[in-house]
């Protein structure tokens, strides 16, 4: 028993384990909410092209000497925008035109970054560096993430609605444009909330995992949400102190700990899981 | 002048960059070759998550000292059976299924690589590394490329007919499922040698970019093979040579290239770019606006 105790405690007298943990609380929650409208709404690789995207606007950013995050922000913006004006312009599919034009932003990214001198590590933006956080990172993340997470909470029923049926949505007089572009915006403030945390790669993960974990529970989309919270958060807990203690990478960790918790759910879930599927299988009519 | 010109031929003096620019150029060919059924079909991030799916196999060899490619066939085999099976078994999308399964295939490689750090680079599996690629892996790239190349050319008409219509396809006797399989071995043969040269971030644009910038220029699928495999050869090949210049990154200049050839063709494609279109409208509204004058 005090073993079990000591496993969590001992490495949260930390100091750098402390913040690593409340980061990676804050990003896991953020990301949650934000995946539950993605699984919905058939954006997940929208989180994959997004997030390689920031890559040039954080380097660039870095050469401006402005924020970080208001680069990133911007690229992973244009990244968005940059594939609905090539799609609409061109007879290319959407899935090839999004593929190009985040490879693209990625590559560039990777040239200017080998031609700047900067303390940035790559291997820090691209996997994150969460044991590394600051006091100053922690209140970025925390704002960036509380807001987000606030304006998503608000409008909760709105961007539901529009994921679900955006032509519904449309004729009850919603704003669909501006949800859309606002669920992109949200998107992107997300990843850069999550750069420090988990990096630019692995935050695909947290944008998926919990959500496609909690539409295998309920059908209920209140109820997702708190699973899909919940199991994320306790993703990152585990994932941030099981990493300290095999001495691994702490992004890592919270993702296949995630994708644990989807397995366990696609095996054992209730009503949808494959282990139900079979045993109730012979009770339906043969037709 | 001439001074310019001796530094322009630098790189064609050092056996690497020699090296470092034929496997570049071949492995860029055949991915081409692959990219004009690719984006066809609308199968891009296929592409993308066979790329990141591939690094936890390819960093286990490197860590049991076994050859990278079949460490990294089994992870490729591993991530298509495990998306095929929860999406049959589950209600979520595709796309979902298919992030959820590269990325904690993806996480699975880094956590192996952050725990033996001395044996594998995760830098090298992400990014690629080109020019300091060891003999033994150009031997597996190359061989690799070669034989998915020689592949290719017998059966790309069988491969076009089935992508194109799988009924009629069937109907002259040429076997679909088989050719499905087949193409898909293939596509994880050559994003297994893309991961050398570009890295398993940018495998995608080797698989996808070079087709479709072709898709812009042409009609007939023979002529787009052809566009698309010199596309992807000189965008490599000169991406390599580009590198030496800038100190690495030749994976990054590769894709950057292909890129910005991409986005030329957009504009100015004969028939299919942004200007021409703008100009078929414009000759229209003109037409019309002359007829009713008249």
């Amino acid at each position: 028993m005090i073993t079990l105790i000591d496993f969590f405690v001992m490495p949260l007298s930390y100091p750098f384990m402390q913040r690593a943990l409340v980061v990676s609380l804050l990003v896991a929650a953020v990301c949650a909410v934000l995946s539950c409208y993605l699984v919905l709404k058939g954006w997940s690789l929208m989180g994959d092209a997004i997030s390689h995207a920031v890559l040039p606007g954080i380097v660039i950013a870095y050469v401006l000497s402005i924020p970080l995050a208001i680069g990133a922000f911007v690229a992973g913006l244009a990244c968005a925008l940059l594939t609905g004006y090539l799609k609409e312009n061109s007879r290319v599919k959407e899935d090839t035109v999004m593929g190009i034009v985040f490879s693209g932003m990625f590559g560039f990214g990777l040239v200017i970054f080998t031609k700047v001198e900067t303390e940035q590590h790559l291997n820090h933006i691209l996997f994150g560096n969460v044991l590394g956080v600051t006091v100053q990172d922690l209140i970025e993340t925390a704002i960036v993430a509380g807001g987000t997470l606030l304006v998503v909470l608000l409008k909760r029923r709105d961007l539901l609605l529009y994921c679900f049926d955006p032509n519904h949505a449309r004729s009850i007089g919603l704003p669909v444009r501006v949800l859309h572009y606002g669920l992109l915006v949200l998107l992107s403030l997300t990843i850069v909330a999550s750069l420090k945390a988990v990096g630019i790669i692995l935050v695909i993960a947290m944008l998926i995992g919990p959500g496609a974990t909690a539409y295998l529970l309920t059908d209920s989309f209140e109820r997702m949400l708190l699973i899909a919270i919940t199991v994320a958060m306790a993703s990152a807990a585990l994932g941030t102190i099981v990493s300290f203690h095999i001495d691994g990478a702490t992004g890592a960790c919270i993702v296949l700990l995630q994708a644990l918790f989807f397995i366990l759910a696609f095996l054992f879930a209730p009503k949808r899981g494959i282990l139900r599927q079979r045993q109730s299988l012979p009770d339906q009519p043969a037709s | 002048m001439t001074e310019w010109l001796t530094e322009l031929l630098v790189p064609f003096s050092y056996n690497y960059m020699l090296k470092a620019m034929w496997v570049s150029a071949l492995v860029g060919g055949v991915c081409a070759f692959l990219s004009a059924y690719l984006m066809l079909k609308g199968w891009s991030l296929m592409g993308d998550a066979l790329g990141h799916s591939i690094v936890p196999g390819v960093a286990g060899a490197y860590i049991l000292g076994a050859p990278f490619a079949v460490g990294a066939f089994f992870a490729g085999l591993l991530a298509a059976l495990a998306m095929q099976f929860v999406k049959h078994k589950s209600r979520l999308r595709e796309d979902a299924v298919i992030g959820l399964v590269f990325t904690a295939l993806f996480a699975l490689g880094l956590l192996m690589a952050s725990i033996w750090p001395t044996s594998v680079s995760i830098q090298t599996i992400v990014l690629g590394n080109i020019l300091a690629i060891s003999d033994e892996d150009v031997v597996q790239v190359a061989i690799i490329a070669a034989v998915s190349l020689a592949i290719l050319l017998l059966v790309w008409k069988d491969l076009m007919v089935t992508f194109f219509d799988e009924s009629h396809a069937r109907s002259i006797g040429i076997r679909t499922g088989f050719l499905k399989v087949l193409f898909f071995t293939l596509l994880s043969a050559c994003t297994v040698a893309a991961l050398q040269t570009v890295g398993a971030c940018l495998v995608i644009a080797m698989v996808v970019t070079p087709g479709a910038t072709a898709y812009l220029l042409t009609d007939r699928f023979g002529r787009l093979i052809v566009i698309s495999v010199a596309l992807g050869v000189l965008t490599s090949f000169f991406g390599a040579y580009i590198s030496y210049f800038l100190d690495g990154a030749t994976g990054g200049v590769i894709v950057t290239l292909q890129t910005l050839i991409f986005l030329f063709a957009f504009y100015f494609a004969p028939k299919h770019g942004v200007l021409a279109a703008r100009r078929r409208r414009k000759a229209l509204t003109d037409g019309a606006s002359v007829e009713s004058a008249a």
